[in-house]
């Protein structure tokens, strides 16, 4: 394939909107290389150097010369929307494919059979997906020209950042025949990242690779434990701040929590999580105009946001590694003088850590539960399948099955819409690759640690972290920020991580299977349903999590603070109609807590109390229950009434935790059927599952 | 047992396979087996692999190529290389292997004795070391009554207690009969499948039997590829090839797959011998097949007595019609 300087330099103005830029150093050198085919090339270059750019040129040079479209494959599609609208200027028909937009796949899967996409971006799940595979995939397949994968790192197994399905491009990538064009990007490898890619790129590999210094940040480190100090420090030092940023936190909750509390303050914020879905777009149009303060976000706003002028990131927790961190932190200050990094760490940091590591892969049980379920099973099972046959959850099933069959050959496939078991067994490998890479993730959480106690050199720290050259360090920084706490906005956030309202929707249908005992299936009528409830807390939280904890497993009474903290968050609810009677879901196990504690709730409230609901029988307690269609059954039967006419009028229904909702649905179902009027659910603690 | 090949099994199936991950095929126009041997002639002159075909430029390839092979054409066959990594991953999901005529791993029996007529790659489930014993081949038709059917599973058992695989084509009737036969007996079988190799290796009565190691199903053909009459013929000279003598159950007479298969090793290939029955009502083909050279089958009821016929036979082999290296 011909390559003209002068054409690529025409088509990068086109694509940046500048009429007299020029190539950064080695960007036109890797779009030389990609168009004239000169063997497989890896670039390492930081966020902003202009990757997409390497790959949106040389598309459109194969595409005008006749070549087939181009693949891209990421992992975090929904960020590329800015390195799109390059892409269209440059006369690039670039469309992707990704769990947001969903709407548009069925128009996209078309364009794609009709040959009118030039580049194609997406997710290695995307990939690893039978059907898209099976029906769009395969119409082009045939004729792609360039295969980019973003992200390379992801690659290796000792890259920080791990990614199951990048198990499936690694085999892509080794058995790719060398004649294909293939262009690895990514902005953190550090030494053993890059041996790791030599060799399953090929011994022909070419890299790039840049400078990783970013010497407009300025970095520090502030252990606060508490979510109330570090909340009250926010408050307090964000309108501070010159320009927008990004706070990141480690959960989806938090990132909610943090957001609201710092809108309670006055301050223009908005949460971004992998839930905000269809408003992503928007919100980051707002920080990129600088229209919020900042986005409070989870690393679902990541690689690829592009933002020259980003102020300031701000870590609410501390993530799993430093090469993470340092990805995350190098947004900022790309195009700016001075931008600041800082980490807050707290006590709850390291075990969300550990949780996300000891979780990554599943268990020898899961696996031997999974695999006999399906092999009892000639035709194979579905998930929903699973879930009634194996007393194990949602997540950790479907984590099983998914690592499984990544697996190459793998011990289960999936053939139509069922788990299948192929002729094959699960190698010892995989139980070795787990504990490797788990062993890795805990040295990077240490690695991390140390950084979170640095006092100065943050920059060298990370630098030499990635294997870079930390000597061109900037010694002449602005001053970082303040590290005290106001005393007023740390009693204010106390009292705003006390007030959550977290809802209990009710459930609209009996599980799959129904309630043989109750004899229930199907939809639950509207009249038989318990209304949105409310949780004071969630399981173990910084409000009230730890005293509902206590009550439970340690005095085996609630605490009166508990009663005033609902008779409050009644008042904000206000559910109508008011209820007029207080009962509560019994318990064998416990026969006084919850009615005690319920009993006081309605003095409190001048309600009567009536504990019309009783166990028919002792069942296992619903937390062993590992999925909501195991739960259901075992709620099955479980509960009745002991009075025959109840009281008339709405009631509120207590319990101490909340998990899959089905005790809840049941009672209200009882409470409904004879007589009752409207169900309002209220428990102290909601239990989340991973 | 990750796939790895070489970059010449890469060409193999880059330039004659369809390379099925779909609901339709797509691809450009496939070489023929025949073409593409002659493709690696015309290299082999030129000191020249296929592998060389995804490893230079186009210039550096030979003039002569274009004469054989549209450019063109060529070219967009050598472009799969997506479809390529695509179709592997579909197959080592389900424990498929794939090897090439050039690769280590390619079965022996089909390269040495059919120099011309080896498929460029073979599909496989299963430990392939069981296409290096021999065996018996057994052979007849989809549609047989109790008797032969009974007749069938014996002969597989008997082969069985004497150690020796039962070599088929792995469809109904027949082939089934004595792989059951074998397989139920503690015996190892090879299916030499002419379609459907992925639903065959999913299927879960054959799952133990290929994990312990005692069945081991094969094809030329992709392994979404369905029934195709062509193919089913084409096959069956790889079920006598990988044996050391076969057994014709029963055949229609100057028709068929079973009668077409026979006569073109009793009449072309001569790579072992071919017996018919002998018992029961053997029908006007086996009766011709005898005229064409086949030998009654001496029916032999121990395990001792079948070991000995087979090992006198594989002494004294027939030889090839033709010894033409292949590259």
């Amino acid at each position: 394939m011909n390559y003209n300087t002068s054409h690529a330099l025409q088509l990068l103005r086109l694509a940046t909107a500048i009429p007299n830029a020029t190539f950064r150093e080695d960007q036109e050198e890797a779009v030389r290389h990609v168009v004239e085919g000169r063997g497989r090339l890896l670039v390492v270059q930081k966020t902003g150097w202009g990757k997409s750019l390497v790959y949106f040129i040389a598309t459109k040079i194969l595409r005008d010369a006749g070549s087939g479209p181009a693949i891209l494959i990421s992992p975090l599609l929904a960020l590329m929307r800015n390195q799109i609208s390059a892409a269209t200027r440059l006369g690039v028909r670039a469309e992707t494919i990704n769990s947001d937009n969903e709407t548009e796949w069925l128009e996209i899967e078309n364009k794609i059979r009709r040959n009118e996409i030039d580049i194609l971006l997406i997710s290695p799940e995307r990939l690893a997906n039978e059907r898209f595979r099976h029906e769009v995939l395969s119409t082009i397949s045939a004729r792609i020209s360039l295969l980019v994968i973003d992200e390379a790192h992801c690659i290796s197994d000792w890259g920080h950042d791990f990614r199951p399905h990048y198990r499936l491009i690694e085999r892509i990538v080794r058995t790719l025949p060398s004649n294909l064009r293939l262009l690895g990007t990514t902005a953190t490898a550090n030494n053993r990242v890059m041996e790791d890619l030599k060799s399953v790129l090929g011994s022909g590999l070419t890299i790039l690779r840049g400078d990783l210094n970013r010497p407009s940040l300025i970095l520090q480190t502030l252990r606060l434990p508490d979510q109330a100090e570090r909340l009250a420090w926010l408050a307090e030092q964000l309108p501070k701040l010159t320009g927008s940023g990004i706070v990141y936190t480690l959960t989806k909750r938090d990132a909610v929590q943090v957001s609201e509390w710092l809108k309670s303050n006055g301050l223009n914020v908005e949460p971004y999580t992998g839930e905000t879905g269809e408003q992503r777009p928007e919100l980051e149009q707002k920080l990129l105009d600088n229209r919020v303060k900042a986005l409070i976000a989870t690393t679902a706003l990541g690689m690829g946001f592009d933002k020259p002028d980003l102020a300031f990131v701000i870590h609410y927790q501390a993530p799993g590694s430093v090469v993470a961190y340092y990805q995350q932190v190098g947004r900022a200050g790309r195009a700016i003088d001075a931008a600041h990094g800082v980490l807050l760490s707290g006590e709850e940091d390291a075990d969300i850590t550990y949780y996300f590591i000891e979780s990554a892969f599943p268990t020898r049980d899961e696996v031997k539960d999974v695999i006999a379920a399906i092999e009892a099973y000639p035709d194979g099972l579905s998930v929903p399948e699973l879930l009634s046959k194996i007393n194990l959850s949602k997540g950790r099933i479907e984590k099983t099955i998914q690592l499984l069959s990544l697996e190459a050959p793998s011990p289960i496939v999936k053939a139509k819409a069922k788990w299948q078991l192929t002729p094959t067994r699960l190698s010892d490998q995989f139980w070795q690759r787990a504990q490797r890479l788990t062993e890795l993730r805990r040295a990077e959480q240490k690695q991390m640690q140390a950084y979170v106690q640095l006092q100065s050199g943050h920059m060298e720290f990370l630098i030499k972290a990635l294997d870079g050259d930390p000597s061109p360090m900037n010694s002449t920084y602005p001053p970082p920020l303040s590290t005290t706490i106001d005393e007023s906005l740390l009693h204010k956030a106390i009292s705003f991580l006390r007030r959550s309202n977290l809802p209990i929707e009710p459930r609209r249908q009996w599980p799959t299977g129904g309630m043989p005992v109750y004899d229930l299936r199907g939809n639950i009528p509207l009249e038989l349903r318990p209304e949105e409830g409310r949780a004071l807390s969630i399981w173990r939280d910084a409000g009230w999590g730890k005293l509902v904890a206590e009550g439970k497993y340690v005095h085996g009474r609630f605490a009166d603070e508990l009663v005033e903290a609902c008779r409050l968050l009644l008042e904000r609810w206000n559910p109508q109609p008011k209820p007029v009677w207080v009962t509560c879901i019994p318990s064998v196990r416990h026969p006084t807590l919850v009615p005690d504690f319920a009993r006081r709730l309605a003095a409190k409230l001048g309600l009567r109390f009536n504990p019309v609901l009783t166990k028919t029988e002792e069942r296992p307690e619903q937390k062993t229950m590992a999925n909501a269609t195991q739960q259901a059954r075992n709620v099955d039967g479980s509960l009745a009434l002991t009075a025959l006419s109840l009281p008339a009028g709405s009631v509120l229904l207590i319990d101490d935790m909340v998990d899959s909702r089905w005790t809840m649905t049941v009672g209200a179902w009882l409470l409904r059927k004879y007589g009752s009027g409207e169900v309002f659910p209220l428990a102290l603690a909601l239990t989340s599952r991973g | 047992m990750t796939l790895s090949f070489s970059a010449n099994t890469q060409a193999a199936l880059l330039l004659t396979a369809p390379l099925i991950d779909g609901a339709t095929e797509s691809h450009p126009s496939l070489l023929s087996p025949t073409e593409y041997r002659k493709v690696c002639s015309l290299l082999s002159r030129f000191d020249m692999q296929p592998s060389d075909l995804v490893q230079r430029s186009s210039a550096e390839l030979p003039e002569q190529l274009k004469a054989l092979v549209d450019d063109s054409r060529l070219r967009a066959l050598l472009d799969r290389g997506f479809q390529l990594t695509q179709a592997l991953e579909r197959w080592q999901a389900r424990a498929i292997w794939v090897t090439g005529h050039t690769e280590e791993t390619y079965p022996g029996r089909i390269s040495t004795r059919l120099p011309d007529h080896a498929p460029p790659v073979m599909y496989g489930c299963g430990d392939r070391r069981l296409l290096e014993l021999g065996g018996l081949a057994v052979v007849g038709s989809r549609a047989v009554d109790d008797w032969l059917t009974q007749y069938t599973e014996d002969v597989g058992r008997l082969a069985a207690q004497a150690k020796m695989s039962i070599i088929s084509g792995g469809a109904r009737g027949i082939d089934q009969a004595s792989m059951r036969g074998a397989l139920d007996a503690g015996g190892s079988t090879v299916g030499v499948l002419s379609d459907s190799l992925e639903r065959a290796a999913l299927n879960r009565e054959h799952r133990e039997f290929i994990l312990n190691g005692q069945l081991t199903l094969v094809s030329p053909y992709d392994p979404s590829a369905g029934f195709n009459i062509g193919h089913a013929m084409q096959r069956n000279k790889l079920i006598y090839a990988l044996s050391d003598a076969a057994l014709v159950m029963n055949s229609d007479f100057e028709k068929g797959g079973t009668w077409a298969g026979a006569i073109e090793q009793l009449d072309k290939f001569r790579l072992v011998p071919v017996y018919v029955r002998s018992k029961g009502d053997v029908g006007k083909g086996l009766e011709a097949l005898r005229q064409h050279g086949a030998i009654p089958w001496p029916e032999p009821t121990r395990a001792d007595d079948l070991l000995q016929l087979i090992e006198k036979q594989s002494a004294e082999p027939g030889s090839p019609a033709e010894q033409l290296s292949l590259l």
